[in-house]
């Protein structure tokens, strides 16, 4: 059995079948998990200036362009494993760079007050074996974390939970789109319209209360009503609800308070991102989003998007693709600057980048930890022989670099 | 041989409230290949509800451009297999959605990923590529 790198529930029960050191064909994976592990068809090259060059080559230009920025940042790390995040942030340090991750837009948000322990938290095994209400709230975890609701949630038969979904299990979508998720909800969909979850959220506080809530009264007390006779509930809190109350995030904690029986759970898509918000969180106190300078400073401008657009003059990206994921409009700043970019797989980002150095696959070609989404240390394993570098040697070695 | 007037008038266009979605489907095809037609088919779509499809005057396979202050693309229209009630349409996460994206953010460093308006209009030119999507931005 291994582990997989798809998704941040880091599967662990999955069997490769290898030949001619390929994985040939996985078995427990969903259709992600199985992509990721069977790898990129577009693998990336060693280049310097956009022509190809050998590694050694490309790790010392690497170390140059760092070493000359005057405000260098440091960004992704979400799909490296802890050893190559520790190495990362001692590299920030030395630099004193800017360091951000893709939670800056993601669950970041979320995942800080868990570690603050603002809001009661479990395991997700302790939601196999013992909840009866699940509410997906702006997370189609269907598609995003494929096996979210038949390894863990739904459909399991938990210690406490023999019976399963069939009669042990209510699961809730409160979602703006009926998702794959909300489809198996069935009877208990709520829909909400866009930016419409804090007026939902002071609904359901009121409902909670025994108020008469302003929207929709029938459903919202209908909905408290079962949210009350939990006995372990989930909260699974996804994207969706973290975009529409992000200037307000601390809603969430009061009504988390007037849910005493429930647990509130990130749905992190990226496989390692709680793993670096842990561990950045453990040298600064802050998940995500510093400056090293003496000490670590924590703003919004060091955030990806904010200091793309304003103060840095060299990014190093590894394991992301902000060229994809983040806004067009932000883009232009990168071609301003250079970019260096470690990737097991040619990205948008490498591109553009002045140089690429390529890295094994983790959890395929080269093991190491990570965390869970519900903060579970996991071992990824390695399947195959490769002669690729892991992010952390290349990290390793830029540092002896510079 | 008549005359296609059609081709000389400027299509209607409306204003469209989008949502961005993530896909299994998607998904897949991303970690295979990102610059494969298979990642093209699943994030250079817009999924609308059928009510607003007739409103506008658009059929499942038509393209149209969406455009607003941040960028334009053109992409397919499917009609959803949900019943929709209307009002918003959906797309993939992806940097064809992200074209449309803000950069502004307030400060805050989260842009608007979920929350777009655009024009929509009817256009007959091809879905926009990922590489016209990057083409400005090579080195």
């Amino acid at each position: 059995m291994v582990t997989c790198p798809g998704c941040a529930l880091l599967c662990d029960d999955i069997e490769v079948v290898v030949e001619n050191n390929r994985i040939k064909e996985t078995r427990n994976t969903c259709r992600r998990g199985a992509a990721r592990m069977k790898g990129c068809v577009n693998r990336l090259a060693p280049s310097v200036a956009q022509k190809p060059d050998d590694i050694e080559n490309a790790i010392k230009k690497a170390a140059a362009i760092l070493q000359n920025a005057k405000s260098p940042m440091l960004f992704g790390w979400s799909n490296s494993t802890c050893e190559a995040q520790l190495e990362g942030i001692q590299l920030a340090k030395k630099m004193s760079a800017i360091m951000d991750d893709t939670s800056s837009f993601c669950q970041g948000l979320l995942i800080e007050r868990i570690l603050q322990k603002k809001f009661r938290t479990c395991t997700l095994d302790d939601i196999r074996n013992k909840a009866d209400v699940l509410v997906y709230w702006g997370s189609d975890a269907q598609d995003s974390q494929p096996r979210h609701l038949s390894r863990f949630s739904y459909f399991p038969r938990g210690e406490l939970r023999q019976r399963g979904y069939e009669e042990d299990r209510i699961a809730i979508a409160i979602d703006v789109r009926e998702s794959n998720t909300a489809k198996i909800c069935k009877g208990h969909f709520y829909r909400i319209p866009p930016k419409g979850d804090r007026e939902f959220i002071l609904a359901l506080m009121d409902a909670l209360s025994g108020k008469v809530p302003a929207y929709e009264p029938k459903k919202m007390l209908e909905l408290a009503a079962i949210l009350k006779k939990a006995e372990f509930g989930a909260i699974f809190v996804g994207l969706g609800l973290t975009y529409s109350i992000k200037d307000d995030f601390d809603i969430l904690i009061p009504l988390a308070d007037k849910l005493p029986n429930f647990n509130i759970m990130p749905m992190v898509g990226h496989y390692n991102m709680r793993g670096f918000n842990e561990a950045l969180f453990k040298e600064t106190g802050f998940v995500n989003r510093v400056k090293f300078d003496g000490k670590a400073i924590h703003d919004s401008r060091y955030s990806i998007v904010e200091a793309l657009r304003k103060s840095i003059d060299a990014l190093l990206v590894v394991g992301s693709d902000p060229l994809s994921s983040l806004p067009r409009s932000v883009i232009p700043h990168l071609a301003n600057i250079p970019v260096i970019c470690i990737d097991p797989c040619v990205t948008l980002t490498s591109k553009i980048a002045a140089v690429t150095i390529p890295c094994a696959v983790s959890g395929v070609e080269t093991g190491g930890s990570t965390v869970r989404m519900d903060g579970k240390r996991v071992e990824l394993s390695k399947c195959i022989e490769s002669n690729y570098l892991n992010d952390k040697e290349i990290l390793a070695r830029l540092m002896e670099a510079l | 041989m008549g005359i296609d007037v059609g081709k000389y008038l400027k299509s209607p266009e409306y204003e469209i409230k989008i949502t961005t979605y993530r896909d299994i489907f998607q998904a897949e095809a991303l970690e295979c290949d990102r610059f494969g037609a298979e990642y093209m088919k699943h994030s250079a779509c817009l999924v609308m509800s059928k009510n607003d499809m007739v409103k506008m005057g658009l059929k499942t396979g038509n393209r149209v451009k969406l455009a607003n202050n941040y960028g334009s693309v053109v992409v397919e229209v499917r009609e959803s297999k949900r019943d929709e009630p209307g009002g918003i349409a959906f797309m993939v996460n992806s940097p064809w959605s992200n074209a449309l994206v803000s950069d502004e953010t307030g400060g805050k460093g989260i842009p608007e990923f979920k929350n777009i308006t655009a024009r929509i209009s009817l256009v007959k030119d091809e879905a926009t590529t990922l590489e016209s999507l990057m083409g400005s931005f090579r080195k």
